[in-house]
């Protein structure tokens, strides 16, 4: 603690906030919580990966092994490894017994690709083209063509006019966890700010403290101190996984992810504090813990409704998203990390995003500045709204 | 000094406050009466500038009351209320420091104040955890930590015993300096005599009566009382005075005309030269006896 006197009474009331929460069993616990989660979500898939290795297939001779050796190259390596056994019977007592993923044996006019209750369809795509392949080459060979031959003109090759950074599941996939993390910190923290109010109200120490020093030092002592808090968390999360992904060897992840973090920051912050503002308002208008959940709800419909849209809208309704104040959080670094979003497209969505930030701030602190010290009654929206300055 | 002046606040219909002026003069306690509902809190949450006024200034020094001088000052609302679950050390440093005493000092402060309570050894416990009585000196605390230069009291002696009452009184008196004007409501009215140097009295909205406690209990006529060694009785004969009552040695009479000023002192010399006068002086009127005829 600095031994000056306070020029600017907010920044005391943002130290107690502070103070007081990181000292709050329920925040240190939900912290650790989601601390978990993440790390569970980074490293065991990892762990699952590194153990399973290449999947073996049953193969009872040479023509069967080259089909399995054509099939992990069209996967790229290290997808499939041929296990040979001396029979049918063999081959299908280690399917049973699940020794191998499948195996290949001859069969009419082929080959049969043996499987125990099922074979996954990736294997036996691969299958089918490396037998197809091997089969045609052969085939061309007696009629005397080169497999060059055989495949001329018959290519389709991928070109890209806008390709995509990521592949489209792990796209999906980050999506939904970078509108996931905003939801939840900006829904946690709101409700944490709304309860700090109220808090304040119920004990009536918010008599004294609006004796004390303008209400608006109150509002942006209480919003910028759970900012700090609510970036704080993200940052020791993000640090974690950052840890986490090091340690199995994912780090090739976040060279997709390191250019859009500081996006991500600006268009965090943005969104929580113009939320901050409601949720305050939000406490403000309630006289009691119980009314919280009434006066709460506008505050939960402004973060549940884009977040959905942004989830699962499609990709123009994604893009129409990215742009609109709030939901521009949870959608516009979800699209700069999967598409190719051209600069100004970020920079207009954080104009937008920045004059509803202060359009919103500056109504929360007019509202809070009008309820904050009604301690009679719940009030609603529209009652505080039309209340004249008293 | 602290003065309000033509202070109207309406809440819908109703005005609670009516063009209520008056001063609280510094190095003075001023108790500040009236049934419930006449407007007190009104009028002080108006001077801390927790609610606005519909009319009228508060001033200090003469000059409009700004945030800055307003911080300074120490505030007891009527609905008590710290934060709970904070410890109560942390506690008051906090509330020092929002009142602008920078860290160090606010932490001496509340040591010192908290030793003077005798609460030194619950300094790192929450305030829920206190007794009643105690929490109600952690809050007056609060209001003192900060040196400040005025002190504004909504009932702060209720609910407590007489005992912590008095344990109150010395505290204030102990912190409160010589030049910081006090403002206190208070139901209490043998306390408000007790403590009080000046009084305002307010009923329904209006100040009805303001000044010192000594003038006030003196009551609008100028009544005596007379104890002799004998029969009072030949006082009925003395002209320019009204006997009100006669009892054996027990006289209360008023004065009626004095044209020269020198009746009273007549009438005690007449009574010395008559026998011993074992008690002389103008009848004080029971503070109760002005506040029910103010509001009357």
């Amino acid at each position: 603690m600095s031994n000056e006197t306070l020029r600017h009474p907010w920044q005391l009331v943002a130290q107690r906030e502070i103070s007081t929460k990181i000292r709050d069993k329920t925040f240190i616990g939900s912290t650790a919580f989601m601390l978990l989660v993440v790390l569970a979500a980074v490293i065991i898939p990892a762990l699952v990966a590194g153990n399973s290795g290449p999947d073996k297939i049953a193969v009872l001779d040479d023509s069967g092994a080259k089909v399995v050796a054509v099939a992990d190259g069209i996967k790229g390596g290290d997808s499939y490894e041929a296990t040979r056994t001396a029979d049918v019977a063999a081959a299908e007592q280690l399917v049973k017994d699940g020794e191998v993923e499948a195996a290949l044996l001859p069969g009419k006019n082929g080959f049969e690709v043996l499987g125990k209750q099922r074979v996954d369809s990736g294997l036996q795509d691969s299958l089918r083209e490396a037998a197809a392949n091997l089969g045609m080459e052969q085939n061309a060979a007696r009629a005397g063509l080169t497999p060059e031959q055989l495949r001329a003109g018959s290519q389709l090759q991928e070109r890209l006019l806008d390709p995509g950074p990521l592949p489209e599941i792990v796209a999906n996939f980050v999506n939904i966890g970078l509108a996931l993390a905003f939801y939840m910190t900006a829904l946690g923290f709101g409700m944490m700010i709304a309860q700090s109010v109220v808090q304040e109200k119920e004990s009536r120490v918010v008599e004294i403290l609006a004796a004390a020093v303008p209400i608006r030092a109150l509002l942006w002592g209480k919003v910028i101190g759970n900012t700090v808090l609510a970036l704080t968390q993200i940052v020791v999360i993000a640090a974690a996984s950052l840890l986490g992904l090091l340690a199995t060897g994912q780090a090739d992840i976040l060279e997709v992810i390191a250019p859009v973090a500081g996006w991500f920051v600006v268009f965090f912050v943005l969104g929580f504090v113009a939320l901050a503002g409601l949720w305050a308002v939000a406490g403000s208008l309630a006289t009691r813990q119980e009314d919280l959940g009434s006066t709460t709800l506008p505050g939960q419909m402004v973060l549940m409704i884009p977040f959905f849209f942004s989830v699962f809208a499609g990709a123009e309704a994604k893009s129409v998203a990215s742009f609109i104040p709030i939901a521009s959080s949870m959608a516009m670094p979800g699209r700069m990390l999967t598409e190719h979003v051209p600069l100004w497209q970020p920079l207009l969505a954080i104009v937008f995003l920045l004059v509803a930030t202060v359009l919103i701030v500056r109504l929360g602190a007019r509202l809070y500045e009008r309820t904050l010290l009604r301690t009679g009654r719940r009030l609603g929206y529209r009652e505080a709204i039309s209340i004249k300055a008293s | 000094m602290l003065s309000v002046a033509g202070l109207t606040r309406r809440f819908g219909e109703h005005l609670a406050l009516d063009d209520v002026s008056f001063d609280v003069r510094p190095g003075r306690m001023t108790g500040f009466v009236g049934a419930n509902g006449a407007g007190k809190t009104t009028t002080m949450r108006i001077i801390l500038g927790v609610l606005a006024a519909n009319g009228g200034a508060v001033t200090w020094q003469g000059e409009p009351l700004s945030n800055e001088v307003r911080r300074d000052f120490g505030y007891m609302p009527e609905e008590r209320g710290l934060y709970p679950k904070m410890k109560i050390h942390e506690q008051l440093v906090f509330f020092g420091r929002l009142h602008g005493l920078d860290s160090l000092r606010a932490a001496e402060r509340t040591d010192k104040i908290l030793g003077r309570l005798g609460l030194a050894e619950r300094a790192g416990d929450t305030l829920e955890t206190l007794s009643l009585g105690n929490q109600q000196r952690v809050q007056i605390a609060a209001a003192l930590v900060h040196e400040p230069i005025a002190l504004v009291l909504d009932e702060p002696f209720s609910g407590l015993d007489p005992l912590a009452v008095d344990a109150m009184v010395d505290l204030l008196r102990e912190e409160v300096t010589p030049e910081v004007p006090v403002l206190f409501s208070s139901h209490q009215l043998e306390l408000v005599e007790r403590l009080c140097d000046d009084l305002v009295v307010l009923s329904r909205g209006k100040v009805v009566a303001a000044g010192p406690v000594a003038e006030l209990a003196a009551g609008p006529a100028a009544t005596y009382r007379l104890v002799v060694d004998g029969d009072a009785g030949w006082l009925r004969d003395v002209p320019g005075i009204k006997v009100r009552d006669v009892a054996g040695a027990t006289a209360l009479f008023d004065v009626v005309t004095d044209p020269d000023g020198g009746l009273v002192q007549q009438v005690l010399q007449q009574a010395m030269s008559r026998g011993r006068v074992l008690e002389f002086g103008p009848e004080r009127v029971a503070l109760s006896d002005v506040f029910r005829e103010a509001t009357r």
